[in-house]
Order: structure tokens, then C-alpha cells, then sequence
């Protein structure tokens, strides 16, 4: 078996992330985020072109598939960019028509309505009448402040669901709840008679694929906010001196070090693995995708802990970049449910006793 | 609040250690590797009449409690004796609390002496290999033959069933089907090993090899009434007393084990130098000490409440099981480093520690596995629904 990016994925990776360096350098993203503003990096990213990545050329993208949306994922979260449209719009692009498709990564960012701390499509659905009108509340939409139009899923004939369109417009009223990562956002939706057309995609299939695929991006997520973490945490580790030596000389300091690069090259290994079989739709991918939302992320919210341990106090402060990081593995951790759940549907998928 | 040790009990942890520390780690290394029975440290302990430490006066004992049991326990395994030195002594010390409590006077004239100066080797027969830890489901049956009972069944992982004259023996006298209470039915004897009518196989196993554990087949043993224990039906009641002791005494010398391992620990890495130094400077090896150190000794204060609440008559199921799961936990935890902190010798039976780690897996096994343990603290104490 042969396991490496492609070079035209290599040469992605790499000049993303000269861009991201350019264009969202620390002090810019505070500045973004303190000021609550997410548009300014999302039009950026549409503006210079990078939205189409990971897009089938069907739907007017540029090609290339989940292996470049965690790419691009990971740098996302390394630079700790406001990523929830990008996201949003990753996840629901597969539903959309070609036209509507274009439209979604060159700014009129889509999102699928369902809460952004369950698994995808595990949320409420919403009722529609005679003429295409939609009713119901999902709680915590990713982007659901920034969305211009929304995948609804919606109760068919027999309880079985179906996809509609929904302008973010008259009948739809977003109410924005504050996350604790400001990096990303998320909303609670009010749609009270909203009109909608329906979308032509079988829905479990499309639910399926975007549960698997949002299962990868949000690990990826996770991976690049640990490894950001561990190159803090070394860099702080060389610089700071107590009892004349660098806190890196102690080995409680590095073994915790060391451990961090364990789990960021196990998490490396598996995302752009799994990111690989879900592309590949395998029989296994569902599995290995629940594995890595379930592994990585966990692995990252302990990494996070483990990172502001080597800081000492320094990382618990407002004016360090870590908490940045450490706030995005966190959320990363409950973002599309928790590794339990996850877990779950693991074990759901063994051949085990039922409990 | 007292922390401080009786008199009494600073004496016999003393005196323990200084007898116990008669027989050294290679005593121990040459009985586990031989199969052997440790019979001149069981003699040493009886000719300095430590057995009979809970036995009451009137029958030969001391009439001590549980803490002091305790003491003695945890001071045996952490001489280095681990479990063999135990589990060699473990229920004379206190197994026979069922008779003491609910035997007849023959019964407890004909026996406790003998138990507490050493010359009557006891077991408990109470595990099945169809039962487990649902003890109510056992199917040793104990039929009525006139005043006798003739015993049928099979029991399992009885220790030093080889080396014993007596086994106090729970059986089902009325069947599982025909009981009303589960619990009810089951009648407890302190009879006689009759080898014609009890085959007992040991158990090839990991460690604690120098007392056996053992596989009984029990056919058609004759048991007088004499040797009942209390009532009819009632055994599953008298052995349920003696269950937090029980645990506490494990954990006495799961405790032991790790400070016996910790000791070993620090010396080796104060001593080995490698790349020019002591190992022991390593945080890497020193931090795991430390870290058992200190859950030993929050073990330990656990497993002090526990007895101290039990010999002062209180309810002490929490605390006797929240220190078998703290000090097995611990007392593990604690040979495993010892184990890494010698590296490779750790691996080889000279430095010892391979032998502590064997036999303090062992309690985390048993009397009964940690997560049996979290099914009574979440049940139990914490209210929540019985989840077996």
C-alpha cells in the first residue's frame, strides 16, 4: 500500500497554506473575531478561489474530493480561520443542483438544517404543507447566522425524508447563539411558512454521505488545531527557563510533548485514510469515518488540556494564541456529536450483543 | 479525629514485619517457582500465635478486629511474601467469622482452636464455574440422608484446597426453581475434605503459585448435621457477613503488594545508573512513583475507615468496597511501575517485581473484579438502577 498526497494535492496543501499565512496571520484573525466577523474571511476565501476545492467539476467546482476538503479542513484550523460557511457549504453542496452548487461557493453559502451538536440528519424535521410551505425550529445550525439558503430535511409520505431548498428569506428568521470558539458560529432556526422547492437527491443517500463526510472534515478540523498546539507548546517549551534549564529539559515536559505527536501522526494517518475510503464508498467507510470523528477528536480535546499544561498559565491567558486552539479542538470534540455517539454507531456496526 | 495507630496495632505491625521479614524475597521466588505450600512461614506464624488474631479468647485467639487483621495482612505482603504469604494464612484469619457468629459451640470447640494454632488448614468452598459472582445461582446440592447430608457438585477457584483438612462449604439445600427468595435455600458446613469423595485438581495460573487454586468434583460426600453451620437455608445470610471484611482484607494485602513493589522501586532506580547517572533522576520513572505514592496512601486511609467503621459496628459496605477498588488499583498500579522501572530485569524473576505484578493482577480480579465493585457503588451507595 502506498499512502501519500498526490502531488497536485501536495502543491495545494502548499500554496493554501501560503495563503492562509498571508491572509489570515494571527493578528488579523483576532481582529476578525473580535469584532464578530466571519464574512470578511469567507468572501476572501471565495474572492481568491479556493471555495471550489474538493467540488466536483459536475457541480462547477474544481474537482477533487474529501481528501482536499480536509486539507483544506486541517489549514483551516490551523490558522483557527471562521470556517463555519465553509463548512456548512462543504457539507451541503452534494444536494444542490449544479446551478444552485456555483452559487453556494461563490458566497451564497448553504448549510444543512440540522443542529451542529448532533449527527447529521439526527435532528427534527420540518412539516411542509400542500404548497411547499415549511414549519419547525432547528436549534444550532452551523452558520445558520450566515447562510444565505438551507438544505431542509423534511417529513415525506410513510415518514420517510426528503430534501428541500429554503432562501434564507421571508419565513426564515435566524437567532445567532454565542460558541465559546468564536471561530465558528452557529443559530437557531425559525422557519414559519417559508416557501421551498424540493431537491432532487435521494435523501438518506445524501444523509448518509454528508453524516460520513462531516465526520472527516470535523476530525481534520481537529487535527489541525492539535497540530498547531503541539508546535506551540514546543516552541513555548524551548523558550521558557525555570531553575536555569528550558522546561523542554524536563522529561514530564517532553514525554507530554512526545505524546502529543503521537496522537497528531495517528490522527494524520487515519483522517486522510478515512477521507480516502468515504471517496472510495467502500462498505467500511461509514465505520471508518465514525472512527475518526470518535478517535480524533477526543484526541484533541485531550491534547488541548495537554498543550495548556505545558504553557502553565501563560496559555490561560487572553493575550496567548492558544486558547484559540484550545477552544476549536473542544468544540471540534462535540461538533456533529460526541465520540460517544459516534461510538455507538461503531459498535452498532459490530458484530456485538445488544445491550 | 485520630490518625494514630492503638498501641496494640503499632505493636503488631512491628512485630509482623520483623517475622515476616525473616523470610526474604528468595524464600518466596523458590516456593512460587516450586509449587510449594510455604510451610515454615505459615509454621512461624502460628507458633507466634498470629492466626488466631480474630479468633475469640475462649477458643484459642486474641479476640483483635478487623483493623488489626488488616495490619497483619498488609504487613505480610509488604514484607515481600505478596500473596502466597496471604492467601497461605488469609482465612485463618478471618474466614471462619460465619461459624463464630453462627456455629454451634461443638462446631466452634472442635475447630477454632485448632484453626487459630495452625494445625486445622481451611478453604472456602462457595465459587461455581455456572455461577460466578451469582453466588445464589451455586448447584452443589446437599440432600438429606437421615440426620447426614450427602453432597453432590462441582466448585471452582477454591485456594489451597490442596493443603486443607476442612472446607466451609456453601450448597443449595432446596433447588433455585423451588426457592420463594433467591437468597433462600442455601445452608453453609464446615466439614471435612474427604479425598475419596472430593477430587481437587489445582488450576495451572498466572501467579500466586506457592498456594493452590483448585477445581473441586464432589461426589456423594457425607456431611453429619454437626458440621451445619447455623440453620438450614440460611447460609447465603451468614456468608453475606463476611463479605466487607472480606474486601477489606484483600485490600489490606493488594496494598502490601504495592508498597513491597514501590520499595523495590526506589531502590533500583537510586542505584542502576544509566548514561552516568541514577535512573531514578528520570521524571520520567520518578513521576510514576511519586504518582503511586500518593495513591497508596490515599488508598490506605480509605481501608483504615473502612475497618475502623467496621469494628465500631457501623455500616461499612461503601467504604470496604471503595477500598478493595482503590488499594487493588493502586497496588497494580504500583507493580507495573516498579516492573518498567527495572526495564528488562524487571521481566526476569531475579529482581522479584515479575512476581508482584502477577499476583497484584490478581486483585483486581478478585474476591471479586473492580467493575462487580462499581455495580455496588453505583447501585448501592449512588442509587442509580442495578444495571446486572
Amino acid at each position: 500500500m502506498r499512502w501519500q498526497l498526490s502531488e497536485e494535492q501536495d502543491a495545494y496543501r502548499q500554496s493554501f497554506g501560503a495563503w492562509l499565512a498571508d491572509v489570515a496571520p494571527s493578528e488579523v484573525v483576532r481582529r476578525w473575531l473580535d469584532d464578530g466577523d466571519a464574512a470578511a474571511f469567507a468572501e476572501r476565501l471565495v474572492r481568491d478561489g479556493w471555495a471550489g476545492v474538493g467540488v466536483p467539476e459536475a457541480l462547477g467546482g474544481q474537482g477533487g474530493g474529501l481528501v482536499e476538503l480536509a486539507l483544506t479542513a486541517e489549514l483551516l484550523a490551523g490558522a483557527s480561520a471562521p470556517s463555519a460557511t465553509w463548512l456548512a457549504t462543504a457539507l451541503a453542496v452534494p444536494a444542490l443542483g449544479p446551478g444552485t452548487a456555483v452559487a453556494a461557493f461563490e458566497g451564497e453559502h448553504a448549510a444543512l438544517l440540522s443542529p451542529a451538536d448532533a449527527i447529521p440528519g439526527e435532528g427534527p424535521r420540518l412539516t411542509i404543507d400542500g404548497e411547499g410551505r415549511l414549519q419547525g425550529t432547528v436549534p444550532r445550525v452551523l452558520a445558520g447566522d450566515l447562510a444565505a439558503q438551507f438544505v431542509a430535511v423534511v417529513d415525506g409520505p410513510g415518514g420517510s425524508p426528503q430534501l428541500h431548498l429554503v432562501p434564507a428569506s421571508t419565513g426564515v428568521r435566524a437567532q445567532a447563539r454565542r460558541l465559546l470558539d468564536r471561530s465558528r458560529s452557529a443559530a437557531d432556526v425559525v422557519i414559519e411558512g417559508a416557501t421551498s422547492g424540493p431537491l432532487d437527491v435521494d435523501a438518506r443517500q445524501f444523509l448518509a454521505g454528508c453524516t460520513a463526510r462531516a465526520a472527516v472534515l470535523v476530525a481534520a478540523d481537529s487535527l489541525g488545531a492539535m497540530a498547531r498546539m503541539l508546535d506551540m507548546a514546543v516552541e513555548y517549551s524551548k523558550q521558557r527557563h525555570q531553575f536555569g534549564v528550558p522546561i523542554g529539559a524536563f522529561q514530564a515536559v517532553k514525554h507530554a510533548a512526545a505524546t502529543i505527536l503521537v496522537e497528531v501522526e495517528a490522527a494524520r494517518s487515519a483522517v486522510y485514510f478515512a477521507a480516502a475510503s468515504v471517496d472510495g464508498g467502500g462498505p467500511q467507510s461509514a465505520l471508518h469515518a465514525a472512527a475518526v470523528k470518535a478517535q480524533v477528536t477526543a484526541a484533541g480535546a485531550r491534547v488541548a488540556d495537554s498543550a495548556l499544561t505545558l504553557h502553565g498559565a501563560i496559555g490561560y491567558t487572553w493575550e496567548h494564541d492558544l486558547q484559540l486552539f484550545f477552544k476549536r479542538a473542544k468544540l471540534d470534540e462535540y461538533l456533529y456529536g460526541r465520540p460517544a455517539g459516534w461510538n455507538e454507531r461503531i459498535a452498532d456496526g459490530l458484530d456485538l450483543a445488544p445491550s | 479525629m485520630d490518625f494514630e495507630l492503638s498501641e496494640d496495632q503499632a505493636t503488631i505491625r512491628r512485630a509482623v514485619a520483623e517475622l515476616a521479614a525473616k523470610f526474604d524475597d528468595q524464600y518466596w521466588m523458590e516456593k512460587d517457582a516450586a509449587h510449594e505450600f510455604p510451610t515454615e512461614f505459615y509454621k512461624a506464624f502460628a507458633d507466634g500465635g498470629w492466626l488466631g488474631i480474630t479468633t475469640p479468647e475462649q477458643y484459642g485467639g486474641h479476640g483483635f478486629g478487623i483493623t488489626e487483621a488488616a495490619l497483619l495482612l498488609e504487613e505480610v505482603s509488604a514484607s515481600g511474601a505478596g500473596m502466597n504469604g496471604a492467601s497461605s494464612m488469609h482465612l485463618s484469619i478471618f474466614g471462619m467469622h460465619p461459624v463464630i457468629v453462627h456455629g454451634s459451640e461443638e462446631l466452634k470447640r472442635q475447630n477454632l482452636p485448632r484453626i487459630a494454632d495452625g494445625d486445622l488448614h481451611v478453604c472456602f468452598g462457595v465459587t461455581e464455574p455456572g455461577a460466578g459472582l451469582d453466588t445464589t445461582r451455586i448447584t452443589t446440592f446437599a440432600r438429606r440422608d437421615g440426620s447426614d447430608y450427602v453432597v453432590n457438585g462441582r466448585k471452582v477457584w477454591i485456594s489451597k484446597a490442596m493443603e486443607s483438612e476442612k472446607v466451609l462449604l456453601l450448597t443449595r439445600t432446596t433447588r433455585f426453581e423451588d426457592v420463594q427468595k433467591k437468597t433462600d435455600g442455601l445452608t453453609l458446613f464446615l466439614t471435612d475434605l474427604d479425598r475419596d469423595h472430593v477430587d481437587i485438581r489445582p488450576i495451572t495460573k498466572m501467579g500466586r503459585n506457592a498456594v493452590s487454586s483448585n477445581e473441586l468434583f464432589i461426589d456423594d460426600l457425607r456431611v453429619p448435621e454437626a458440621h451445619r453451620v447455623g440453620e438450614e437455608g440460611q447460609g447465603f445470610r451468614y456468608i453475606l457477613d463476611g463479605l466487607n471484611p472480606e474486601r477489606m482484607l484483600v485490600a489490606a494485602e493488594a496494598l502490601g503488594l504495592g508498597r513491597a513493589a514501590l520499595r523495590r522501586a526506589v531502590r533500583y532506580g537510586n542505584e542502576r545508573q544509566v548514561f552516568g547517572r541514577p535512573i531514578g533522576m528520570n521524571q520520567g520513572l520518578q513521576f510514576p512513583l511519586a504518582d503511586s505514592l500518593a495513591r497508596l496512601d490515599a488508598a490506605e486511609l480509605t481501608l483504615r475507615k473502612a475497618t475502623w467503621l467496621y469494628d465500631n459496628g457501623k455500616p461499612c459496605g461503601r467504604e470496604a468496597n471503595t477500598a478493595k477498588y482503590l488499594c487493588a488499583d493502586a497496588g497494580f498500579d504500583a507493580a507495573d511501575r516498579a516492573l518498567q522501572t527495572h526495564g528488562g530485569m524487571g521481566y526476569s524473576e531475579e529482581y522479584h517485581v515479575a512476581r508482584y505484578f502477577r499476583e497484584a493482577r490478581l486483585l483486581k480480579i478478585a474476591p471479586l473484579s473492580q467493575e462487580m465493585v462499581l455495580n455496588y457503588l453505583g447501585s448501592h451507595v449512588l442509587g442509580l438502577p442495578r444495571s446486572y
